[in-house]
């Protein structure tokens, strides 16, 4: 028997006639066209589909979207902030973290995670974050130095530049 | 995608009403913690309720508390990452911490609770695979056919499937118990005798219960513990095999000792020999590979799991001789009364 869920999606409501057997994967890409969060293995092994609810990073695929009633659910569309993007998509484009990109928003969301605990988290502390996601192109070097470096972007964005154009990246300069 | 089977979801806001609820519905009802045993599950059609009742909202049963005179109290519903992280768990007993530490990944054990790891369902190579998969071949004895096929003539009656929750096989080895709640009352028993031991039917619970709490005894404060866990990946994966150790030193020698080994059974395995082996003993290299040898004699896993018998029984071996060497370095140095930290 459906059931109306109200979902809060990165910070908009919405009122949904769900049957409670669906997901908050299949709900966030199939209802509200939110394809973003990836549906890879649908087991919880490979963290393609993290999505944070209440600030806690979570395989879509294995939760219950009814679960979700009253929670804050923030994906992968939700991260930008204005024109910008967030310091660590920033981070993911200049260290070169994304090849296919399948599991990068996965990736991008368990490190979010992390960050907003830990805003300077060391490389191993990056490398746990992300133990949980699966990534077959880049060897996780580069998506580990994207975590590192975010706090860096982030205040390189806060910092204003002379010609108000791109800021520049710290290590742009060697 | 392939959805779940469909089912009715409630959302019991006291464990009374989850207990009539399982009346209600008999077996025909799940629980769901964070759902991360029971989701992959129904979507692997391995199950298919009527109805799935959340523990969710139930306050009451999520946290961590110490009680002098009692120990440590750990709600069913308190997620991994709260064990993990837990001043309390980490001060008085660091070892579960790090059981809790070593299960799956960060999003599992955001998602995951104490009360789903430790009811827990068994897990085998022959069942826990995909609809179709399963459709090409007979069913064996957990998915209710006649035969286990992970069994070495493939004949036998029984299942053996293992059961592999890493902090359950830690909270074994801390002598904690567990209570179950259902409509007709409460009762409290040791967490060793929650298992079964049946791959089919790994849990000693009655129809209607909800394991709400376990207590981890206080007078375990300050023993010497350890779980060191065995898998393929440093994340992700379940435990080829966990060997939990738990033991008082006192003067050098060892007193109380419990090792129980996880992955490679259909409960938490307790190798039984190894307390009479070491009581009262100095843990010195030839006792402590003497100890280890009765671990992996103990260990006689089926090829149910990733890597082959001999592997398993031979990494339950090297597990338990680290463990132990670990236990003889703290031996070495506590000589407390308490044998303290
Ligand atoms: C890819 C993957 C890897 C994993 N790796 C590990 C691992 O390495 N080690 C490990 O230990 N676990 C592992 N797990 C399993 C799981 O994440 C944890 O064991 C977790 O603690 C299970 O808790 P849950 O709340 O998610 O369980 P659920 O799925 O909610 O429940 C599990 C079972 O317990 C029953 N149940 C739940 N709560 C109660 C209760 N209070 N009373 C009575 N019955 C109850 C449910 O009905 C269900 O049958 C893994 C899972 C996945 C998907
Ligand atoms: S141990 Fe045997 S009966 Fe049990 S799940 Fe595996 S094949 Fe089936």
């Amino acid at each position: 028997m459906k059931q109306v869920v109200l979902l809060n999606v990165n910070d908009a409501e919405h009122e949904l006639l769900l049957d409670p057997s669906r997901t908050l994967l299949e709900v966030l890409r199939e209802s509200l066209g939110l394809t973003g969060t990836k549906e890879v293995c649908l087991l919880g092994s490979c963290g393609a589909c993290t999505v944070l609810v209440d600030d806690r990073p979570v395989l879509a695929c294995l939760t219950l979207a009814s679960a979700c009633q009253g929670k804050r659910v923030l994906t992968i569309e939700g991260l930008r902030q204005g024109e910008r993007l967030h310091p660590l998509q920033q981070a993911f484009i200049d260290k070169g973290a994304v090849q296919c990109g399948f599991c990068t928003p996965g990736m991008i969301m368990a490190g979010k995670a992390l960050l907003d605990r830990n805003p300077q988290p060391t490389p191993e502390e990056a490398r746990e974050a992300i133990a949980g996601n699966l990534c077959r192109c880049t060897g996780y070097q580069q998506i580990v130095e994207a975590i590192v470096a975010a706090p860096a972007v982030e205040q390189a964005a806060r910092t204003p530049v002379a010609d108000g154009g791109q800021y520049l990246m710290p290590d742009m300069a060697e | 995608m392939q959805p779940l089977p469909k089912f009715e979801y409630r959302e019991p806001e006291s464990v009374a009403e989850a207990a009539r609820l399982l009346a209600e519905f008999g077996s025909r009802a799940k629980l769901i913690g964070g759902g991360t045993d029971l989701v992959p599950s129904m979507r692997q059609g391995l199950f298919a309720p009527a109805c799935v009742i959340s523990l969710q909202r139930i306050a009451g049963l999520r946290g961590i508390a110490w009680e002098e005179g009692a120990g440590l109290r750990i709600g069913a519903l308190t997620t991994l990452r709260e064990v993990e992280a837990s001043t309390e768990a980490r001060a008085r007993f660091p070892f579960l911490a790090a059981a809790a530490r070593e299960v799956g990944s960060p999003q599992l054990r955001e998602m995951g609770t104490v009360g789903g790891n430790l009811c827990l369902d068994t897990r085998c190579r022959y069942y826990n695979q995909s609809e179709d998969w399963q459709d090409c071949v007979e069913a064996c004895v957990k998915r209710g056919g006649e035969f286990c096929k992970a069994s070495p003539n493939g004949r036998a009656r029984k299942c053996f499937a293992v059961f592999s929750a890493d902090l359950a096989t830690a909270l074994v080895a801390a002598g904690a118990r567990v209570t179950l709640q259902s409509a007709g009352g409460a009762r409290t028993i040791d967490l060793a005798d929650y298992y079964t031991g049946d791959g089919a039917s790994p849990h000693a619970a009655k129809p209607g219960e909800v394991l709400t709490e376990v207590l981890v005894p206080g007078r375990m404060q300050g023993v010497f513990g350890t779980y060191l866990k065995y898998r393929v990946r440093q994340a992700i994966d379940y435990p080829i095999a966990g060997v939990a150790l738990t033991l008082r030193a006192r003067d050098g020698r060892v007193h109380d000792a419990r090792m129980i080994v996880g992955g490679v059974a259909s409960r938490p395995l307790v190798v039984k020999a190894v307390p009479e082996l070491l009581e009262g003993r100095v843990l010195d290299e030839p006792l402590v590979e003497s100890a280890a040898r009765l671990a992996r004699k103990a260990a006689t896993p089926l090829a149910n799991t990733a890597g082959d018998r001999a592997h398993r029984r031979q990494m339950v071996y090297e597990f338990a001789r680290r463990a132990l060497a670990q236990a003889a370095a703290h031996a070495a140095v506590a000589t407390g009364e308490k044998g303290a930290r």
